[in-house]
């Protein structure tokens, strides 16, 4: 056995060698077929892009292959592996260290490429060499860092007789798949990125080129939206502090390109719909790109533990730097240069319409992605330039970014009652009526039940139950437009209305579940309890309307950890919950495992703490109203993103149609 | 298997006498003040949630200076004197963390600004030039625009 696999390490070491051939290949054959003179060499790019696929797989799976068989003569393997660790882990065990994300982040990068030659070899033949090739670079700068600084094929010679362990946090299925979810995510935002620069080398028009990053960059989005949900997920029923999201820097690397993709799906459809923001598209494309790569490099080169993290090894960081510097240089350069081919064809005709609530949209996307990006690496600079040390935490981030997601629910809100071009403001006052009335009974009504209240809450509920109103009210307008023009009962008319549109709709399901989750986050975050008790055998302890009875704890051991185990009965509803601590065998400090109760109006959070003398236990519990709202309103968002996915563009002959009598046929 | 366990837990959770379990008033008040410090050893973790060794020894600091009768003010000015602004959860308005506070109303400002004049732009100067497409070139275009997406 071992000595196959020996072997086959090499074979997949010499593939990531070969891959890299082949994409420097990719990424120059448009240009030598320039200067050659050769117009179809350009098409190697397109070929090459399979075979990169091809030999990545490879390396890919003979790494996986070396995880499940324990070869421990691979130094990766070794650090991030054990024998006893379940086969699934094994598996994931792949992107659980340094080299090997990198080696994922490269791998779907190739997909990706695969995707868009296959999906582009007749709608957009002319272009897709070039597209190929600004892939192939980005692959020749991650197999470079691969190879020569954090290679993962790298061998541990005499071989280890067993590894260390996968680090315990990383024993769960809610951060086996986040890695991938989210670099699915962070990668994808590289198909728009390499459109925009094929577009601004070549002069590409941008109505040609708008409609076909549309896809890319909402299955971007969608994945990345899962990662951090997976994430938020994982950290909460996994870290035991009660909580899901902490402004940790490693959470803010991935939500700024989230930010500035959620900017930015929002910005293509006004360039779609109403052909403007040429210019500022191809900005967000490239700048979220970037924002990915800064996420990606932020979490893996150590910079974030400390500024001196970074200093330690002192090729990777340097390299990355490098890279990120090239990229950013290049293609700004590209933007500043090429830009003003890319022109908007028409104006903004009033203040109010929809379209300038779309650049509002925009502004405070930029604004939040801009905040986010300050607090996470202001301390980062401060530690470099001056020495000094500050912390920018949780309380921080909820002061500022706050206000600003509020004046995004209250755009969302509104945005739906204003129409394209220019909106009549006394329609528009009779249409806002009925939303404004709900909201503001809703804000009343929680700020007079649940007593003295942050002010936020009654706000934030009055503003999603304004935007609920509204989304509500258009669908109704257009279902009851539908039933007058085609004589249809309400149930059809309704099911109609939505799959006559898909884009519309999708993107109004969206909203709804993005509305859930503004549910959730403002009931956990501002109605949460807590307790932090000693309990005996047998006590009892109140929280909220929940009783928690403890009933003691018991020992036993797994195949690679040993726990304490508890029980707590809820004596509500005869339920009950098991929180653990765990210790690994090769961790010092034990790990709690969180014990939940949910259900969809609130959840009970008991986590173990220390021991006391004479069988008590520490023991702090959290009853946290409407978490699971988050993970539902997580569902609606993909929901609606796969049926926004699933309509055509939305055509628009029936609408001119509309106006112009329609000739007989 | 699972039976005995449940067994197991029916047999130690006999006691008669259930005390309803209090919380400390005490811990309640320490806990309120950790969760503002942060906890010096570990990533971006406050105090009030950190198992680290540091992060107890200080809650305990907490514990017995609130025995003392200080205020959450004094306590705090105490681990700052020790650890530095670096402790705060909250970075602080003053010095090094003014910027902080002040940049983000900046930004703020810029962009908004900037969205401001890109609208009242670009309104004034197209307006005259916008191309007048009657229905029928719209639906050309609507056509031609159709069919690409088709192929």
């Amino acid at each position: 056995m071992t000595d196959i696999s020996l072997n086959l390490v090499e074979l997949g070491h010499f593939a990531a060698y070969l891959a890299f051939a082949v994409a420097l290949v990719q990424a120059l054959a448009p240009a030598a077929a320039r200067f050659t003179g050769a117009p179809a060499l350009a098409w190697l790019s397109v070929r090459a892009a399979t075979l990169v696929f091809v030999l990545t797989s490879i390396g890919g799976l003979i790494l996986m292959h070396a995880f499940v068989v324990g070869n421990f003569s691979v130094l990766y393997v070794a650090q991030h592996s054990n024998s006893l660790l379940p086969l699934m882990y094994k598996i994931t065990a792949l992107w659980g260290g340094h080299e090997g994300s990198l080696y994922l982040w490269l791998w779907i990068l190739t997909l990706y490429t695969l995707a868009v030659v296959w999906y582009g070899r007749r709608r957009y033949a002319e272009h897709l060499p070039l597209i190929a090739a600004v892939q192939g670079w980005l692959m020749v700068g991650f197999l470079g860092l691969i190879l020569f600084l954090s290679n993962p094929f790298e061998r541990l010679i005499p071989a280890a007789a067993d590894g260390n362990d996968l680090n315990p946090l990383l024993q769960d299925p809610g951060m086996a798949f986040h890695p991938p979810m989210l670099y699915l995510g962070y990668v994808g935002f590289s198909v728009p990125f390499a459109f925009a620069i094929t577009a601004l080398i070549t002069k590409w028009r941008s109505e040609l080129w708008i409609g076909l990053i549309r896809r890319w960059a909402l299955i971007a989005w969608g994945f990345l939206t899962t990662g951090i949900l997976l994430g938020s997920w994982w950290a909460y029923y996994e870290l035991g502090w009660g909580g899901y999201w902490a402004w940790d820097p490693v959470e803010n690397a991935s939500f700024m390109p989230w930010l500035l993709g959620t900017a930015l799906v929002h910005s293509i459809a006004v360039q779609d719909r109403r052909r403007m923001l040429h210019a500022w598209n191809i900005f967000l494309v490239i700048s979220t790109f970037s924002l990915s790569l800064l996420g990606t490099f932020l979490v893996r080169s150590g910079v974030l533990s400390s500024v001196h993290a970074f200093a330690v090894d002192p090729g990777r960081g340097a390299y990355i730097l490098t890279f990120m510097v090239i990229v950013l240089t290049v293609s700004f350069g590209i933007f500043m240069a090429r830009g003003r081919y890319q022109q908007a064809e028409e104006a903004i005709t009033s203040w109010l319409s929809r379209e300038s609530l779309f650049v509002w949209n925009n502004v405070l996307f930029t604004v939040a992605c801009a905040v986010v990006m300050l607090g996470t690496l202001y301390p980062l600079a401060l530690d470099a330039l001056t020495g000094d040390k500050i912390t920018v935490g949780a309380p921080y981030f909820n002061t500022v970014m706050v206000p600003v997601f509020l004046i995004v629910l209250l755009l969302m809100g509104v945005g739906y009652l204003v129409p394209w071009r220019k909106a009549n403001r006394e329609k528009l006052g009779r249409r806002l009526l009925a939303p404004v009335v709900v909201g503001i009974a809703g804000a009343a009504l929680l700020a007079t039940i649940f007593g003295p209240v942050h002010w936020t809450g009654p706000v934030a509920l009055g503003l999603v139950l304004l935007a609920l109103t509204s989304h509500l009210t258009d669908y109704a307008r257009a279902v009851g437009v539908r039933r007058a023009q085609h004589n249809e009962p309400v149930a059809r008319a309704m099911v109609r209305t939505v799959t006559g549109n898909r884009r519309h709709y999708g993107g109004m399901v969206v909203h709804m579940g993005i509305l859930v989750i503004a549910l959730g986050l403002m009931g956990s975050g501002l109605f949460r309890l807590e307790r932090a008790v000693t309990m005996a055998p047998g006590d009892v302890l109140e929280i909220g309307a929940e009783k928690l009875r403890f009933d003691g704890v018991r020992q036993f051991r797994e195949a690679n950890y040993v726990a304490i185990q508890a029980r707590f009965t809820l004596l509500n509803s005869g339920r009950a919950v098991f929180p653990e601590r765990r210790r690994y065998p090769r961790q010092e400090a034990p790990m709690t495992e969180t014990g939940i109760d949910s259900t969809p109006l609130r959840d009970v959070y008991a986590v173990l703490a220390d021991p006391a003398p004479d069988e008590r236990w520490g023991v702090h519990v959290y009853l946290n109203p409407l978490v699971q709202f988050i993970w539902i309103g997580g569902g609606i968002v993909l929901l609606g993103l796969t049926l926004t996915l699933s309509g055509r563009r939305r055509a628009r002959a029936p609408v001119v149609a509309a106006v112009v009598p329609e000739p007989a046929k | 298997m699972h039976r005995l366990f449940l067994l197991a837990f029916l047999l130690v959770a006999a006691p008669a006498q259930a005390d309803v379990a209090t919380e400390d008033p005490l811990e309640r008040q320490t806990l309120d003040i950790a969760k503002d410090l942060r906890c010096a050893v570990c990533q971006n973790q406050p105090v009030s949630e950190s198992n680290a060794d540091l992060a107890r020894d200080m809650r305990v600091i907490i514990r017995e200076q609130l025995k003392q009768g200080k205020s959450r003010e004094e306590i705090v000015q105490y681990f700052v004197d020790r650890y530095g602004d670096y402790v705060l959860m909250n970075p602080p308005k003053h010095g090094s963390g003014f910027l902080l506070w002040l940049l983000p109303l900046a930004v703020f400002g810029v962009l908004a600004g900037s969205g401001f004049m890109y609208l009242r732009h670009r309104r004034r100067e197209a307006l005259p030039s916008a191309p007048a497409l009657s229905p029928e070139d719209h639906a050309l275009v609507e056509k031609a625009r159709a069919e690409d997406e088709q192929v």
